[in-house]
């Protein structure tokens, strides 16, 4: 595991833990984990359901606060960070992609985009013509006004990636983005944050339990019981469900 | 933020339309229940407003007409007369008696008047003509409306038959309404020739009112005199201890009613789009903005509400005083802007109440 941290590194995770009360039990979610990402990379966070993944991305959007350990987000220290600091980092610096897509359905795609860019502070009108702007490069131009109900799940897929980059943020952090996908479409996504990390400089850590995507990691990262154990090469990958195949 | 709320209120369209109607007919009520009250004030005082006379002799028991019982001699009224400043003395008497017509019959307040003095009278003759002998009598616009009574018919009172020559405005009361025929005539119903309820004064131009009120208190015991204004808010007052309570028990169960509706669609909402919710938090939605889309969905649906009542209003309004013509309302802008202010606030507190739910929603719930 990479243990000095780059200056320039987005995220730097020094032996952090987060407890939660379950009645008067202590459930570990994360145990002393480390963790440095920095820009141009794809980080795949590889660990089966329950293993801490998602509090560990949560830790990681400053959603949640360690237990213990310290979390510095874009050089500077969470605990230095006032509520009305985060929300405007995770509006400006912070993309995401949920499992599922989670697209407002209420509203048309054009505006599902245009939402966070209005959440970082553009006008309408220019968060309007900067989501058209991205539909047409991801070849979904077409399906602006339609809402996002009537999308096939490879049309969600695209507009969740348009979304997550739309304020070109920094960091972008994906929960098991393949999880309602076919191996192709899975592939697609990955593909697609993948050239983002590469060309923008950015970076991207992907949550997945999904063996199929680890080939397209720069890194990946073993999650168990809430332990980041092993920075594996993606051939070792497979050490994380021995026994099963990886894609 | 107001074009998110108005797209999820319109994503489900009959669920906005039931919230909608149910607002509007709330709103409906209480426009209604104020302008009926209105109706009722003007129509029950409107008698005491447009009189002309100066001062009002009743018993001293007695502070108005709607609710008190003065019993007088016209005898006194000669002994008022002589008293310094004062012009005219009205003998006017006042009496629940029921009026039949073909098999129907209902009750009228009648007052009767001396047609020769011009006071006391019908406040305004809207068809036909005052009354000038004792066969005739008139009736209130809405009694006759209701009863189908015209000009030129005779109803009967008691034994005697009279007949209607003219019809009056701003005489109904609701539960009641005036009519009018000669003080002979109304004498002679009681059955007590020389009996009264309340002398109208008319003082001469400068003369000193005070005076003159204590003039009559030393001539004629046991009576209260009131000026023109201070009888008229006697009555006001009378009206309004009798009914608002009523008005306002119904209208506040009105504003409960509209509060209730519209908080539940708003939970409703929250809970149902409780991911959507969560969404926004952990994309970084500016402070205010998951709240004020409450508000605004809140303000929308009670903007709607007050759109489909004032359409609704005036047609229904007109259909039920056809129906029922005693009721008679005055509606005014005043009325309306106070109505929308209370709807407005009431979606504000629908709003606080609704809010409470987002307490309970979290960033993480996006990641579940």
């Amino acid at each position: 595991m990479r243990s000095a941290a780059d200056p320039c590194s987005y995220v730097v995770l020094k032996n952090v833990s987060k407890t939660f009360l379950d009645g008067d039990q202590k459930v570990h979610a994360v145990r002393d984990a480390c963790l440095v990402a920095s820009p141009g990379e794809l980080i795949v966070l590889l660990g089966p359901s329950g293993s801490g993944k998602t509090t560990l991305l949560t830790l990681i959007a400053g959603l949640l606060s360690p237990t213990s350990g310290s979390l510095s987000l874009f050089g500077q220290s969470l605990t230095s960070y006032s509520n009305g600091d985060l929300q405007s980092m995770r509006a400006k610096r912070i993309g995401f992609i949920f499992q599922n897509f989670l697209l407002i359905d209420s509203i048309p795609v054009v505006e599902n985009v245009a939402m966070v860019l209005r959440f970082s502070g553009r006008g309408r009108s220019d968060a309007l013509a900067r989501a058209r702007e991205l539909l047409d490069q991801f070849g979904i131009g077409y399906l602006a006004r339609k809402l996002p109900s009537a999308l096939s799940q490879g049309e969600k897929q695209r507009v969740a990636v348009a979304r997550a980059i739309a304020n070109n943020p920094e960091l972008i952090i994906a929960d098991e983005p393949t999880a309602s996908l076919e191996t192709n479409q899975g592939f697609d996504i990955i593909r697609l944050l993948h050239d983002y990390a590469r060309q923008e400089r950015r970076c991207v850590i992907v949550a997945t339990h999904d063996l199929r995507i680890a080939d397209l990691a720069d890194r990946v990262l073993r999650v168990v019981d809430g332990r980041v154990r092993v920075q594996c090469p993606q051939d070792q990958a497979k050490e994380v469900y021995p026994g099963r195949p990886v894609a | 933020m107001i074009s998110y709320s108005a797209k999820i209120l319109t994503g489900q369209p009959l669920r906005l339309a039931i919230t909608v109607a149910g607002i509007s007919l709330c709103i409906v009520l209480m426009l209604f229940l104020l302008a009926a009250y209105h109706g009722v004030a003007d129509g029950s005082v409107d008698y005491i407003r447009k009189n002309r006379s100066d001062l009002w002799v009743l018993s001293s028991n007695a502070w108005n007409i709607l609710r008190g019982s003065s019993i007088l001699l016209t005898a006194d009224a000669a002994r008022i007369e002589g008293i310094n400043g004062v012009k005219s003395v009205s003998s006017v008497l006042f009496l629940l008696t029921g009026i039949r017509k073909d098999g129907q019959q209902a009750t009228v307040y009648l007052a009767g008047f001396d047609p020769e003095a011009d006071l006391g009278g019908p406040p305004d003759i809207v068809q036909g003509r005052t009354v000038n002998g004792d066969d005739e009598i008139v009736l209130d616009r809405d009694f006759a409306r209701k009863f189908n009574l015209s000009l030129g018919e005779s109803v009967r009172v008691r034994d005697t038959l009279l007949e209607i020559v003219g019809i009056s405005d701003g005489t109904n009361a609701l539960v009641i309404q005036y009519a009018f025929v000669t003080l002979r005539r109304a004498q002679q119903l009681i059955g007590y020739p020389g009996m009264a309820t309340c002398f109208l004064v008319t003082t001469e131009p400068g003369a000193n009112i005070r005076a003159i009120s204590e003039g009559i208190k030393k001539k004629v015991s046991g009576v209260e005199v009131y000026d023109h204004e201070t009888f008229l808010k006697n009555n006001i007052r009378e009206l309004q201890v009798g009914f608002l309570p009523f008005i306002y028990t119904v209208a506040a169960i009105g504003v409960v009613v509209l509060t209730a509706i519209l908080s539940l669609l708003l939970s409703v909402n929250i809970l149902e789009r409780r991911k959507d919710f969560a969404v926004f938090k952990t994309l970084g939605s500016p402070r205010g903005f998951v709240s004020g889309m409450v508000i605004s969905q809140s303000a929308l649906i009670s903007l709607a509400g007050c759109i489909a009542a004032i359409t609704l209003y005036f047609p229904l309004v007109n259909f039920i005083e056809r129906v029922t013509p005693e009721i008679s309302t005055r509606t005014s802008i005043w009325q309306m802007s106070a109505v929308v202010a209370v709807v407005l606030a009431m979606s504000v507190v629908s709003s606080l109440i609704s809010m409470q739910r987002l307490r309970g929603i979290y960033a993480l719930e996006a990641f579940s």
